[in-house]
């Protein structure tokens, strides 16, 4: 079984790179990116399925906001390359990256090390989290406990590439604010009406993920990323833009050093130790603030990419 | 050499996503490339150690074919960092269209040299 999907899913990745218009690259790769979530639920790992399904249903919605504008979805993803060029050029232009990638393939494969996996840290781990973090889920207390570092380093990274983002798009803040957009969707169709009907239960879902974090699967990550498609469907029922990108980043770097506060009192200072009883708090709480800092980011994404392409 | 099949899946994804980085004529495909490439490493990550009928490290009580739950914990924040690295890439995408009217690596290097 699983073996059929991943020729599926190997499949999917190669018609992705090979396709020539925008519009299949887009198709092939939410089709790659479904397929290798129901293949990490077989692997065991629910959490990263449910992670990679919304990451990839956000990122086809703003790749096709962002594609839509500045190019054709139908045309050829380079129509000035040449096309008929001679046998031997080809052959020189192909070959070193075709030996390039099997030396390194062959040197990744001789490298590999021999004999079992080691599951020193994975039994440790799975003996002791209830003990020493909390919570039923495995996952929650190891990105919460144990190697809380790694997820303040991600929400940091998180938090440039908003920067980054609000930073290199032309339009300034003033230029935006206060114009009411009117393009491409309309808000009478049927596809409104049904993003109006299942809108609130996104939003219950999204909440219903980020409580339930520490006892089953989901978490700050995967209810952050629901929460922020229910503002995204604000734009697309409504059409109109009016974000006040200020606030949300000033909220967002609050966030974030609330974040990095609680767990370095938690953790490093250790109240963990001292207080056993506020375990459970600290677990949801941190969801929560990680849920508003994921959310307040791809809002923020999503909103630059059509100030963008509503000029 | 101790290889699963699956294993061997995500590597070969791995480098041919690789060769498509290094082929791409335009800016869209290296995009792509690098997506494709993310999750390949995802993958393999995931896969080490798998067994069929694995269960989640989720419950009070874990039997002893459970996954590992390191790398998934790794892997989630990994995921969130490669939607950072798709949406500072597709904004560097749209600054060099709208600058030199193309998204083609020689037409590109070309305008640069003048």
């Amino acid at each position: 079984m699983i073996y059929v999907l991943l020729i599926f899913w190997i499949t999917s990745a190669i018609l992705a790179i090979q396709a020539r218009k925008l519009i299949r690259i887009i198709v092939y790769l939410a089709i790659f990116s479904t397929i290798s979530a129901v293949c990490f639920f077989m692997f065991g790992a629910p959490d990263v399925a449910m992670a990679e399904v919304a990451v990839s249903s956000f990122s086809t919605v703003f790749m096709i906001v962002c594609f839509e504008k500045y190019f054709t979805l139908v045309t050829d993803v380079s129509p000035d390359a040449p096309k008929d060029l001679k046998f031997r050029y080809k052959l020189s232009k192909i070959l070193p990256p075709v030996v390039f990638t099997l030396i390194l393939a062959g040197l990744f494969i001789y490298f590999i090390p021999e004999g079992t996996v080691n599951t020193y840290l994975k039994d440790l781990y799975l003996e002791r989290f209830r003990f020493d973090v909390g919570g039923e889920n495995a996952v929650t207390s190891i990105y919460l406990g144990f190697r809380v570092y790694d997820t303040l380093f991600e929400a940091l990274m998180l938090l440039i590439s908003v920067v980054g983002v609000a930073h290199m798009s032309c339009r300034s803040e003033h230029e935006i604010s206060g114009e009411n957009f009117s393009g491409v969707t309309k808000s009478d169709s049927v596809d409104v009406y049904t993003i109006r009907i299942i809108c609130p239960a996104m939003l219950i879902f999204g909440m219903y993920l980020v409580l339930n974090g520490h006892v089953s699967a989901g978490g700050g990550f995967q209810g952050g990323i629901a929460i922020a498609s229910f503002f995204i469907c604000r734009y697309l029922i409504y059409n109109v833009y009016d974000v006040r990108y200020g606030k949300i980043m000033s909220f967002e770097k609050m966030t974030f050093a609330a974040i990095a506060l609680l767990a370095s009192l938690f953790i490093f200072l250790g109240f963990y130790v001292q207080f056993p009883q506020i375990r459970t708090a600290y677990l949801i709480s941190m969801n929560m603030l990680i849920a508003m800092k994921v959310s307040f980011g791809f809002i923020i994404i999503f909103y630059r990419y059509i100030a963008f392409e509503r000029r | 050499m101790n290889y699963e099949i699956v294993e061997i899946f995500a590597i070969a994804l791995f480098f041919i996503s690789l060769f498509g980085l290094i082929t791409s004529k335009g800016v869209i495909k290296g995009i792509v490339s690098m997506i494709i490439m993310e999750i390949a490493v995802v993958m393999f990550f995931l896969s080490l150690g798998f067994q069929t009928g694995i269960l989640p490290p989720i419950g009070a009580e874990l039997g002893d074919n459970v996954a590992d739950p390191l790398p998934q914990a790794l892997m989630i924040t990994a995921i969130i960092i490669g939607v950072a690295v798709t949406a500072i890439n597709m904004t560097m995408l749209i600054a060099l269209s709208r600058q030199f009217k193309t998204t083609e690596w020689d037409i590109l290097k070309k305008k640069n040299m003048e």
